[in-house]
């Protein structure tokens, strides 16, 4: 207690040099968080858009659409493998996908047609929640088509406008209709901006005179499960309705993406270190200036019979004091950015839309905030200050009063 | 398509002359014919200021096969238009071709649709040609550099002519060997060959006879490399060279029609 009480004494005794230490630790923790924070948000971001909207965790075709998809590489019974996957209680959803030309007025451009039944498909992607603009598909407004950004501005039309397609139906005929533009998504990655029309399945159907199967069955994890494992789970329940068809998980299918997630986290976690280490030096520098000018009055509380120990505690004290005092500080000027980069966030649009290999980054960037965005930065605070504090509070505990007196 | 039935299809007087005179020429000395001569005829066998056609195409696939009846008029070599005429589902289908523009016009929508560049690899129509055959006029006199590969020993048999597209040639294709009846130098069979000289697809023509007032290959047919169960055959049942078109025949309004 005396302790306490002497080394909160000793803080106040230079003022100054205590606000720049406890100044500079604030700041360092400050920044800590809000990068955390922010890288937080972007890989969640990117992560959610990449899975939660377009890929989902598995994929399943049938054999060979991979390869070379055609509208004729079906799964022959989609109805019994989502039933299958139902069993499991994997989410799965099943689409249609076929190749067609776009074309509003004189601009025309190649599309990729999704067909899919909104309710089931609500429960595995999220994308009808992407929306810029517009309403999501409505099985009652089989006409209406929700599509790409990029490929709107490329026909020039928006939400309400009609969209021709044309393309081969499975009879040989020619499939062309014409829908009404329902809604215009957000940007999601390169492909589904660029060349994705999302329509009913029925209408995708009777555009293809297409009466069966499905091109792509999405599925994904449940709660707590490993990739490996649900992938298994996926591959048995399957195993009776479509025994031909293969299981891929989103890092089987974009495994150059699965990569860049892997070593954007170590490439977060490298900055983070190159961070902490320079606010370590910091501080470090700021601790061994308290100690080093106090030396003199080390030495003569060792004169006067302070035993080494109790210099150490008085040191760590200090230190623990200013790093509580920064703790505190640091924690209350978060609160108001955090606040700001959560709801607010900052508009990366004026760039122009960032895509980092093809999945875009949301036009608002905005962090996440968890208990390991603050308890993360805070231990390592505490950490550093510890490591930083314990050299020269030995030395300091462990100086002769001689030496100390004649210390410059 | 109907440009490069023109383009391929070989016959007419010209065709007819260059015969006798490769014949004159053959019994004075057993030379080559002069393949400027015959590369020109081959490329004017089918061409005229106008021409009207009325044509069946057939189109089997893996999957499916079916049969198109086509009204096609044309006018030089830049300008066609192609309006399907049965069956029922599709009639009033259109294409008109303009230079290097292509428009499709479907009547069940009642809209035109213009084919972008991104478009032109793709099937006319389900067929084997593609929406580039529409519109590539290259002629082997003027866009190819021709040599014989191949003689008849004995004056029957084929001739066998090697045309590479020369370098700024508008041309996709790496190498064409067009084949010649030696009895009357009608060209009966092209293969198209891509850049890594592969065969891409042969062209066949057939039951040569009277056509529009020239002999003529009055059925022609597509075989792509790759899956020689497909095919496209087109066969004309009527052809007529030079015929009066009302203008505006090739616009867009006409198109809708």
């Amino acid at each position: 207690m005396k302790i306490l009480r002497m080394a909160w004494r000793n803080l106040w005794r230079n003022g100054r040099r205590t606000l720049v230490t406890v100044g500079a630790m604030t700041l360092a923790l400050w920044a800590m968080v809000l990068y955390t924070s922010l890288m937080q948000g972007m890989l969640g971001s990117m992560e959610s858009t990449l899975l939660d909207v377009e890929l989902g965790d598995f994929q399943i075709h049938a054999d060979g659409y991979r390869e070379r998809p055609s509208i004729w590489e079906r799964i022959e019974d989609p109805d019994a493998v989502l039933e299958a996957l139902d069993k499991t209680g994997l989410r799965s959803t099943a689409r249609l996908l076929g190749g067609a030309l776009v074309a509003s007025g004189e601009a025309s451009t190649g599309a990729l047609l999704k067909g899919l039944r909104p309710d089931r498909d609500a429960q595995v992607s999220d994308v009808y929640q992407r929306l810029d603009r517009g309403e999501w598909l409505d099985p009652a407004d089989a006409s209406g088509v929700v599509l790409g950004y990029r490929l709107a501005r490329t026909l020039g039309i928006d939400v309400g406008d009609e969209l021709i397609a044309l393309s081969q139906a499975t009879d040989g005929s020619m499939a062309n209709d014409l829908f009404r533009v329902r809604g215009v998504l957000q940007s999601l990655s390169e492909e589904t901006d660029r060349a994705t029309v999302f329509l009913v399945e029925d209408q995708f159907r009777s555009f293809f005179a297409l009466e069966d199967g499905a091109h792509q069955v999405i599925v994904r994890s449940g709660e707590g499960q490993t990739l490996d494992a649900a992938g298994e789970m996926a591959q048995e329940a399957i195993a009776a309705s479509a025994p031909e068809a293969e299981v891929k998980s989103w890092r089987d299918l974009l495994p150059g993406l699965a990569n860049m997630f892997d070593s954007a986290q170590a490439a977060v976690q490298v900055v983070a270190f190159v961070v902490y280490v320079v606010i370590a030096i910091m501080i470090l520098n700021a601790m061994l200036m308290a100690v080093f000018e106090r030396i003199r009055e080390f030495g003569v509380l060792k004169a006067i019979g302070v035993s080494p120990r109790r210099v150490l505690a008085l040191i760590l004290t200090e230190g623990a004091l200013q790093a509580a005092l920064a703790i505190a500080i640091g924690l209350v000027a978060s609160l108001p950015t955090l606040w700001f980069v959560t709801t607010r966030g900052i508009d990366v649009g004026q760039l122009g839309g960032t895509a980092i290999m093809g999945v875009s980054m949301d036009r608002i960037w905005t962090g996440a905030v968890s208990p390991a965005t603050i308890a993360g930065p805070v231990f390592i605070l505490l950490f550093i200050v510890g490591l930083a504090i314990l050299f020269p509070a030995f030395k300091a505990a462990r100086i002769s009063p001689i030496e100390a007196i004649h210390h410059q | 398509m109907l440009s490069r039935v023109n383009r391929l299809s070989v016959g007419t007087g010209t065709a007819l002359a260059v015969a006798s005179l490769l014949s004159a020429a053959a019994a004075a000395q057993p030379a080559d014919p002069p393949l400027d001569v015959l590369m020109r005829a081959t490329d004017d066998a089918m061409r005229g200021d106008s021409s009207e056609s009325r044509i069946t195409m057939r189109i089997k696939t893996e999957r499916w096969q079916r049969e198109l009846r086509l009204h096609v008029v044309s006018e030089g070599t830049e300008t066609a238009l192609v309006r399907i005429e049965a069956p029922a589902k599709e009639r009033g289908t259109a294409t008109l071709k303009v230079e290097q523009n292509i428009w499709n016009y479907l009547p069940k929508v009642d809209r035109t649709i213009k084919v972008p560049g991104s478009m032109m690899q793709a099937a006319w129509m389900g067929s084997h040609f593609t929406n580039d055959d529409l519109v590539h006029e290259s002629r082997y006199s003027e866009d190819f550099e021709c040599a014989y590969r191949e003689r008849p020993a004995d004056g029957s048999g084929h001739w066998l002519v090697r045309c590479i597209p020369l370098p700024d040639a508008p041309v996709v294709w790496g190498a064409i060997d067009a084949r010649f009846r030696a009895q009357d130098m009608l060209l009966d069979q092209a293969e198209y060959f891509d850049e890594r000289d592969r065969l891409v697809r042969t062209i066949r023509y057939e039951d040569f006879g009277p056509l529009g007032g020239r002999t003529l290959p009055r059925r022609m047919r597509v075989i792509p490399a790759d899956d020689a169960d497909e095919f496209t055959e087109i066969v004309y049942e009527e052809h007529a060279f030079n015929v009066d078109l009302p203008p505006g025949t090739f616009s867009l309004r006409s198109l809708r029609q």
